[in-house]
This record gives C-alpha cells, structure tokens and sequence, in this order.
C-alpha cells in the first residue's frame, strides 16, 4: 500500500507516494536527495537527522512521512543558497566549530531552532538546546560559543 | 550539600612511536601558476590535519595555505601511510612533507640562482617569491622559476621524501632503548561539585594546559584539547559498555550508553604552552591522543579534595560515590563511638 504525500520542504512543494513505514528521514534523503540531514542512530538519540517540521525542532528518523502530510519542513539545505552562508553556517565556519562534521546538519538545524525562537538565549539555554545533538569530536566547545558569539555581534549591531 | 572540589593531574606522551617502522611518505610538486600540490596518504578524519601539513608544506615554500592543494588517503595515488594514529600525523607526516618541499624547493633554489646571478644558498622562498636573502627586491615569483625548471631546464620542481623516527633498540643487558621519538606533556584542574546526599557529580570548569612544541594552527589545537576533554568527562563519569552474564552487551546504543552531551560538559579554559621541538616540523610535535589522558584523572582528585572519598573504579557514577561516601561516613562514625 502506497500513500500520497504533500508537504513544503525548504519552499517548495513536494508530493509523492510513500510507503506507510517510510521515516521523514528516508523520505527526504531517498526520495527528495536531501542527504544533508544524517542517519545516525535511527533511534532518537543523537540528533543527526534534526529538521524543523512547522516551527518544532525534531527527529526526523522518529517522525513518519505521512505524518509530515500538509506540513512546513526546513532542512539543512534551505539555510543556504550557492552565494550565501546562512549567519550560523559562516560563524561556525568562522570559529572552527566542527571537527567531522557528521553532527552539523542536526546541530545548525537545533540551534536555528533555537535562535526563531528565542534570539537572544544564555548560555544555558544553548546548551540546553543542544543536548539532543551528540558530538564526539568537539566537545561541543565552540559550538556554544559561536552561537553566542552570533547572538552577541547581532546585539551590538542592533 | 553540595561540596566542592579541585584536582590535578599531570601527564606526559609519547609521539611518534619507533619500536615498528613507522614511516610516512610524501610528494610536493610546485606548479607553473605559483601553487603547490601535496600528496600524502594520511586521512583527514575533522582534527584538521591536511590543513596543518598544508601549512607545514606552505611555510617550506613561501607560499599561502590556500595555495597548496592536498591529495590525499588515495593508495592509487599516494603514498602509503602508517595511519592517523598514535598521535603522529603532525609529527611523522609533517615531516616527511617538511623534507619532501625542502627538496622541491632546492630545484626552484638551483634553477632560479644563475638567474639572479647568485648561489642557490643565497636564495630564499617567501612571499610567493624566490629572492635573494637581504635582497628582496631581487626576486622572481616562484611560479616563474617552476615554469623555467619545466620547460626551460627540463627539471621538474618536484620533491619526494619519507621520515621514519630515529630507531633506538632495547639494550637487553640494562633494558635502554629509544621507544618514542619525542614527548608532550600536560596539566589539567578540574573545578566539581558533588552532591553528598546523592553522590551526583557535576564537572564545572576544567582548565588545560597543554604542550604540543609548536602549536602550528592554534585553534585546531584547541578543538582536540576541548575534544578529548568531553570524552575524559565520558570515561570519567558516564562511559561504561556493560555486559550480561553471557558476555553479551547490554547497552549497545545511545539511549543507555551515556556519553557526554552539551549539557554535561564543563567551561573549559585551553592554555597552549609554547615550545620548541628541534626534531618537529617547525617545532611542532602533536596533540591528539594526549588531550584526554590527564581528564579523568584530574576530576577524581577533585572528588577526592570535594567529599574525601577515592574512587578506583570508573565511571564514577552517582551511585558509586554515594556508597563510598557512606562507607567512609560509617568509618568515621565506628572511630568515634570506639
């Protein structure tokens, strides 16, 4: 049994015909070749394949296709065109922030998160919202502190 | 209550291992256009290493980073390498790229000389220029004289070179030897807070300082002591594969393999102690392994200074300390009523 599908992703409208047991990640990774969201655990636990789905930050190895039906998806490929970095994409760069990277996609994807809805967070807050983005390279470091350093340059250039 | 605690703990490592053959190779090739191209077998796996050993083969050239171009971990391509092991790539590799560009280079020194009319021992590279040393303004840019040594002498700037680190073996009379080639060492503070009712430890701020000989790209020298930190503050308190009593794990994935995540991780405060190895490339020795080593050690004396309790058996999970708090309250007690 196949079941249509209809949702935005990235701004545009996509429809297709999934399998019921086809994850969100598989649907975007295989269907869509948006590979930049990770399978990592497949399980929840790690974070790697984030993506907001209508303002919510979530797992999508956790969320099914046919649940995302009629919604808003934002991946790691719609923060960035071919000309432009998106504000965290070149902080991070700018700050060494990532080792192998495997965790980026998941980590920038939580920490937009993050910054639509509370543009301004301590530094609590950032690692609060991280916390379900495991990262074995970097210590997570200089991930927080980019993210602050964002947060304080858009202060003062306020 | 919750009691605080500081510990440290020291430790030195070893870099660049000679009990095996432990050699790496390289090829550096300076092109017509003034850039150069770099082949080593070494795999960048994040630590950032292709962008050190491009900086190693830049600075022998007198050229930018961004104009060399790496190819690498190809065995088609390039030569082989031991590994991005053992804390060894700066070092082994570094080296045999240091040798490999010093040997390009005396090319472009042999080709450029007759026609600045000096020595080849006169001359030097930077700025993208070969010039004349006390006399830079008597140059020629380096991808004029790679182009002469092409088409015009038929001689290549190009440069190939291993380095193995010297062997000394065990003296089976009184055991001495060389195993290692050289060392780093390092101090780490652990600042916790141990809650003496639940025996819950959190690490607030671990302050590193560390020796790497010359630190050729500082910030990616603090990403592997930030790095190996968070996986010290693993072994330390959270990371335990554990087994049934048929051998079989029994928290085979991230939901009850804890590692460390943002929230777990102390402020973490880097010092980079600068020094200078004669034997490094440029100085340098390395910073890998050797950055999660003093961690764990460091957090249990702070334990230790917090609630008085030793712990020998890691991870020093809640529920570990609390039983050696007890005991050592019902030790204290038995002393008293004695």
């Amino acid at each position: 049994m196949m079941i249509d599908v209809k949702m935005t992703v990235n701004g545009q409208e996509r429809t297709a015909s999934v399998a019921p047991e086809t994850t969100l990640l598989t649907f975007l990774r295989d269907s869509l070749v948006l590979t930049g969201s990770k399978l990592g655990c497949d399980v929840g636990d790690c974070g790697a394949c984030t993506v907001i789905v209508n303002g919510n930050a979530v797992n999508s190895c956790l969320m099914l296709a046919v649940q995302a039906d009629g919604k808003d998806i934002t991946t790691i490929e719609g923060l960035s065109d071919f000309e432009h970095l998106h504000p965290l994409q070149a902080v991070f760069e700018q700050m060494s922030s990532f080792q192998c990277g495997f965790c980026a996609p998941g980590m920038i994807i939580s920490a937009k998160h993050l910054l639509d809805k509370n543009p301004h967070p301590s530094k609590g807050e950032v690692q609060e919202a991280l916390s379900g983005n495991l990262c074995r390279c970097t210590g997570y470091t200089k991930i927080v502190d980019a993210i602050l350093e964002l947060t304080s340059e858009e202060a003062s250039a306020a | 209550m919750k009691q605080r605690g500081r510990g440290i703990a020291c430790m030195w490592y070893p870099i660049g291992f000679t009990v095996l053959a432990n050699p790496s190779a390289a090829v550096v090739k300076v092109n017509e256009d003034g850039t150069a191209t770099v082949l080593t077998g070494t795999v960048e796996t994040g630590q950032g290493s292709l962008t050190v050993l491009g900086q190693i083969a830049a600075q022998e050239l007198g050229i930018a980073t961004d104009d060399i171009k790496m190819v690498s971990a190809d065995t088609d391509t390039t030569p082989m390498d031991t590994g991005a092991i053992a804390s060894r790539t700066t070092y082994v590799t570094g080296n045999a790229i240091l040798l490999a560009a010093t040997n390009a280079k005396e090319i472009l020194f042999e080709v450029a000389a007759p026609l600045l009319g000096v020595r080849p021992d006169q001359l030097e590279a930077m700025d993208r220029k070969i010039q004349v040393k006390g006399f830079p303004q008597k140059y020629l840019p380096i991808g004029e004289v790679a182009h002469q040594a092409q088409f015009v002498k038929g001689r290549p700037a190009l440069g190939s070179a291993s380095y193995n680190p010297p062997t000394v073996a065990m003296d089976p009379e009184t055991g001495q030897g060389k195993p290692f080639s050289t060392y780093v060492y390092a101090t780490q503070v652990a600042e916790v807070e141990v809650d003496d009712e639940t025996g819950e430890v959190e690490v607030l701020r671990i302050v590193a300082a560390h020796d790497c000989g010359t630190p050729i790209n500082p910030t990616l020298v603090e990403g592997q002591v930030e790095g190996g930190i968070s996986m010290g503050v693993g072994l330390a308190l959270q990371e335990e594969i554990l087994f049934d009593d048929d051998g079989k794990q029994i928290n085979p994935n991230l939901t009850n393999y804890i590692m460390p995540t943002s929230l777990d991780m102390p402020d973490v405060e880097v010092e980079i102690v600068k020094n200078f190895d004669p034997t490094g490339p440029f100085g340098a020795k390395g910073v890998g392994e050797p950055t999660s080593v003093p961690t764990a050690a460091c957090i249990m004396n702070a334990i230790y200074d917090a609630v008085g309790v030793r712990v020998t058996d890691l991870p020093a999970t809640a529920e570990k300390v609390l039983k050696l708090i007890k005991e050592k309250k019902a030790a204290e007690q038995k002393q008293i009523s004695a």
